[in-house]
């Protein structure tokens, strides 16, 4: 009969040390599978130049610019508004202050910005400045709540040297001066923008370079 | 048996614990390859958490000369860093042209920057949960604060 106990003993221990073992070895091997895939990200990956639409409401600001020379340098920058609202005014460097720029009133040579702007808002659509010469074209226009400037810089030769186009939502002007005297408001225009619909803003081609920004919900650029 | 049974449970369990804190904010990782004579080739792998625990460790005066020297910027990188932290897979800059290719992103909320050239390579992965500790640490640390 004891001889029966200490059997059944031995093995209800023996059975206990294999499932404590078994225990440890199955509590381990998730660690070490989450070891392998903390670091498979070693491998840089790859860039994901494919278009993958961003949280509803983010806006992103996106800056391309490709050099037309032999190295065919392209640069791509994509920054979220929200993100450049945040960041901005934490910088302070020269000119900018809590996310304003302040302008040096000598370079606008006297001109009240701000009157000029509230003109501009307050009047019809239509063409302001219309330049048209042998170096260059120039146009200034107002077409639904957009400023629109656009300059051709036809060079000496009469040949498209390069050739600038401007698109900005008035809103976005009235926020940039909407700071104080002799300050631009880049939070509050940023702000603006973030309203705005999908829209291109700059948009610069000449020999060497083609620049274009553009704002859309996209968190890659095309 | 019942002795080595006990000890191997009490080690995996300390083990599984250890684990889960060195690993539970990831790793830092750095290569640095150069492809040239004497060139060195660094690959470096730490558990993130190890950071803040470091700096712990590091002399008050040195961080706080540390701090000292990043004072004007370290504002901007905590907003920048606290901003990041929503956007944990997005790429931000890249820069490429025939022989090379800089690449600046967040990766499963990670800061990730590559840089491949001919003659080197260098590829950096930081959570930017730790880039957000630092900062901290380096704030708490500079005079006054």
């Amino acid at each position: 009969m004891s001889s029966l106990k200490r059997a059944k003993g031995a093995r209800t221990q023996s059975l206990f040390t294999k499932g404590a073992l078994l225990t440890a070895a199955l509590v381990l091997a998730p660690l070490g599978a989450f070891a392998q895939a903390t670091a498979a990200p070693a491998k840089p990956a790859q860039s994901t130049s494919s278009a993958t639409p961003a949280a509803k409401g983010e806006r992103w600001l996106h800056v391309r610019v490709i050099c037309n020379d032999a190295k065919g340098e392209t640069v791509r920058v994509n920054v979220p508004l929200e993100l450049a609202e945040k960041v901005l005014p934490a910088v302070n460097h020269d000119r900018l202050h809590d996310g304003k720029v302040k302008i040096d009133s000598a370079h606008v040579e006297d001109v009240d910005l701000r009157v000029l702007m509230d003109a501009i808002r307050t009047a019809r659509d239509g063409e302001y400045v219309t330049v048209q010469g042998n170096e260059n074209d120039v146009r200034v226009a107002k077409e639904s709540n957009h400023l629109i400037i656009h300059v051709v810089d036809k060079g000496k030769g009469g040949s498209k040297n390069s050739q600038v186009e401007i698109k900005v939502p008035m809103k976005v002007i009235d926020a940039l001066l909407s700071a104080g005297k002799d300050e631009l408001d880049l939070v509050a225009a940023l702000h603006a923008l973030g309203a705005q619909g999908d829209t291109e803003l700059v948009s610069v081609k000449d020999r060497e370079n083609t620049v274009k920004v553009w704002l859309d919900s996209k968190n890659v650029s095309d | 048996m019942m002795l080595v049974a006990k000890a191997a449970l009490g080690m995996g369990g300390a083990l599984v614990l250890a684990g889960a804190y060195t690993f539970h904010e990831g790793v830092i990782r750095v290569d640095v390859d150069e492809y040239c004579a004497g060139g060195s080739h660094i690959h470096m792998w730490v558990p993130a958490a190890v950071v803040p625990m470091t700096l712990h460790l590091v002399p008050k005066h040195h961080l706080r000369e540390a701090a000292e020297r990043a004072r004007e910027f370290l504002p901007l990188t905590h907003a920048l860093i606290k901003e990041l932290k929503k956007f944990p897979d997005a790429d931000f800059v890249e820069v490429t042209d025939d022989d090379q290719h800089v690449q600046i992103r967040t990766h499963a909320g990670k800061l990730q920057i590559d840089v491949e050239e001919p003659d080197q390579n260098v590829h950096l992965l930081v959570p930017l949960s730790t880039l957000d500790d630092v900062t901290s640490q380096l704030e708490l640390s500079a005079p006054g604060a």
